[in-house]
């Protein structure tokens, strides 16, 4: 549930750093969807090209593999910033103002804690296998085609770490609204109630 | 601590963070990387000295995960599938759909209900997902129904239960993702699931030309359509059919000789078809741009919650808690068919409360060990089985099980998605009218997934020809 929460702007610094965030964030998610805008053009190079010219694509498992980080790293920040990813929000949407802040800090800061651990391992990941002295940089190499494997292995920490800069930004919205005691702070997705979403959803796909 | 104690109480620490709030995917990689550090810090007994050494031991088995999960080719399929669904929309399917079903059907009993279900049975073959199916339909046919003199409540809960066959007709990235968890073969899933689902809506559609035949305050029907109005009205809603087609020839040809390809080829060819027909329906770079970003936004909030459940699935492994609820439920003093059925009841509670891809992918790890041990294990034969089908065949026909069971839930109250959907849609309906005009179909649903337990074949016929 929860596919689109409304984030409040206005003049404060945190709502600047924000929306300048969500400039970043937004871009990364675009480069995620042309990936998969990609990854369908070249299933049908790859298929007309076996059968229409008897001439498959080399490396196209190879290219796919690659790209896959791609579309399912790069915009985990931004859906972190628009409320996207999924939970049950049967208990907290009955809270209200400070209880409300202070759950939302409580789970932001865990996140926090275990995508800086996992920032941390995927980039001990991408580590064993980036060798400057290597041909290509590379100490391994996909099946096929030899694609170096570095590079998808990158996009896991980088990914992670614009999603801390994102939770940070939160924890301190989430912070200034639990200390000010604000009804609607700026910055942080807010929860609707279930019909308002729904009706908005239904907007988005409507064509 | 054993092992498999602290499997126990990270679980039970998982399922607290969600009810308390935390984002799905977050709390099942909290519990992963947790359980890591704690299963490896009992080994060294516990030692402050060793603590530092268990954590790195633990962030680096967690930190590969992301990266080297989601690589696949078979996962590749989850974004071009939701691709599909937006382009779906921009194409104008859904009017093309409506319009042929009703000149083909409308003359039914109950004939605009019956040509909704079928309409909304055909957009499931292009979209992946129920909540949207159900929006889209909300606008179209519920208008058409009040205005033949429908029941409002009734209009409504057609929409919001025929928008769940969307997640069995394939393509299904909820059944990708199932295959995905329990390492079962895709294409052979997304076979598997377009029979129940279109056995799914014929379910659907005699019950409510039953309900008009019995109660006569159902719209009349609509006929006189000529056969050349039927066939005209075919073509704008045909890239439906070749989608379909694509993906089965790609994973099974029914004519003999070798599929054409992949599934992954199948599923990125019948996204090209849509994305052609709504190039020519004049889609430009403005809504292009908008089905990627929201294609994008889906696909991660999926991605994070599979290599999220996988980092605490690595870490189940470890505490060794499958096999041991496998063993206890084998150990059970009642027929394997029972504790099946009480499993798929479990879902039922469960799926009133949670999200459904969330509910799976948690649930899953431990339940799916479990079904396949009941049968006999996974590599056992058909003869010698509970369920008297071999270990594979018993691994798609659950998937199906389990999927048609979190699809019920769309339509169950207190959180029943889709009927919330169709309520925003419409001013004029409250909730509560919904959940009301939904009832029937929950005997509906009752009775697909009672024939689906009951006879096997209907999952697991088209599968074992290819």
């Amino acid at each position: 549930m929860a596919v689109r929460s409304p984030v409040l702007t206005d003049n404060s610094t945190l709502s600047k750093i924000d929306q300048s965030l969500y400039r970043v964030e937004s871009w990364f998610a675009l480069l995620s969807g042309i990936a998969v805008f990609s990854l369908m053009i070249l299933a049908v190079v790859s298929v007309s090209g076996r059968h229409l010219f008897n001439q498959p694509l080399p490396g196209y498992v190879d290219w796919i593999e690659q790209a896959m980080p791609l579309i399912a790293f790069m915009g985990v920040a931004y859906t972190q910033r628009d409320g996207g990813h999924i939970r049950m929000d049967i208990l907290v949407s009955r809270l209200k103002g400070r209880a409300l802040w202070a759950v939302e800090f409580i789970t932001v800061l865990m996140m926090l804690a275990v995508m800086l651990i996992l920032v941390w391992g995927s980039w001990a990941h991408f580590q064993r296998s980036f060798d400057f002295n290597s041909p290509m940089w590379s100490r391994d190499s996909s099946m096929d085609i030899a694609l170096p494997l570095w590079p998808s292995k990158l996009l896991a920490p980088v990914a992670f770490g614009v999603l801390c800069l994102r939770l940070v930004l939160q924890l301190v919205a989430f912070g200034h609204a639990f200390i000010t005691n604000a009804t609607s702070p700026p910055a942080v997705p807010l929860i609707e109630d279930v019909v308002t979403q729904a009706a908005k959803e239904a907007d988005t796909v409507s064509g | 601590m054993e092992p498999i104690d602290i499997g126990i109480a990270v679980s039970a620490g998982m399922l607290v963070l969600v009810i308390l709030g935390m984002r799905v995917a977050f709390a099942a990689a909290i519990a992963g990387v947790v359980g890591l550090v704690w299963i490896f810090w009992a080994k060294f007994g516990y030692d402050p000295a060793q603590f530092g050494k268990a954590f790195t031991v633990a962030a680096k088995i967690a930190g590969q995960v992301p990266s080297s999960k989601v690589s696949s080719q078979a996962l590749s399929l989850i974004p071009t599938f939701i691709l599909i669904g937006y382009l779906a929309y921009y194409a104008g399917l859904t009017k093309a759909l409506f319009e042929a079903a009703k000149r083909w059907v409308a003359w039914l009993p109950g004939g605009l209900a019956v040509a909704t279900v079928f309409a909304t049975a055909g957009f499931a073959a292009v979209s992946g997902a129920s909540v949207a199916t159900s929006a889209v339909f909300a606008r179209i046919a519920i208008p058409e129904m009040l205005e033949l003199g429908y029941d409002k409540r009734f209009a409504a809960g057609v929409v919001a239960a025929a928008g769940t066959l969307a997640s069995l007709i394939p393509p299904s990235a909820i059944l990708v993702i199932y295959a995905i968890i329990v390492e079962q073969d895709v294409g052979m899933l997304l076979l598997a699931g377009f029979i129940p689902g279109a056995f799914s809506a014929v379910i659907y559609a005699s019950l409510i030309i039953g309900l008009a035949i019995v109660y006569k305050n159902f719209g009349p029907p609509v006929s006189g359509f000529t056969w050349g109005e039927r066939f005209k009205s075919l073509p704008p809603a045909s890239p439906i059919f070749v989608v379909v087609a694509v993906i089965i020839l790609f994973v099974y040809n029914p004519f003999g000789g070798d599929a054409w390809g992949t599934p992954t080829e199948g599923g990125a060819i019948g996204a090209f078809v849509v994305f052609c027909m709504a190039l020519y329906r004049g889609m430009r770079w403005a809504q292009l741009r908008d089905a990627l970003m929201e294609t994008a936004k889906l696909a991660v909030m999926i991605f994070t919650i599979i290599w999220g459940v996988l980092i605490y699935v690595r870490f189940l492994g470890f505490a060794d808690l499958p096999a041991a609820f496998s063993d206890w439920i084998t150990s059970l003093d009642q027929s394997p068919m029972l504790t099946l059925v009480l499993i798929l009841l479990a879902y039922a509670v469960l799926g009133m409360f949670m999200d459904a891809i969330g509910m799976l992918l948690l649930t899953l790890p431990i339940t799916y060990p479990a079904v396949m041990a009941l049968n006999g294990g996974e590599y056992v034969t058909a003869a010698d089985s509970a369920f008297g089908m071999s270990g594979p065949m018993a691994g798609i026909w659950f998937g199906i099980l389990v999927v048609k069971m979190a699809e019920f839930c769309l339509i169950t109250p207190p959180i029943g998605l889709n009927c919330f959907v169709v309520a925003g849609v419409r001013d004029d309906l409250s909730v509560q009218d919904v959940f009301k005009g939904v009832m029937p179909f929950f005997i509906a649903d009752a009775i697909t997934i009672a024939l689906l337990v009951a006879f096997p074949a209907i999952v697991l016929w088209l599968p074992s020809l290819a």
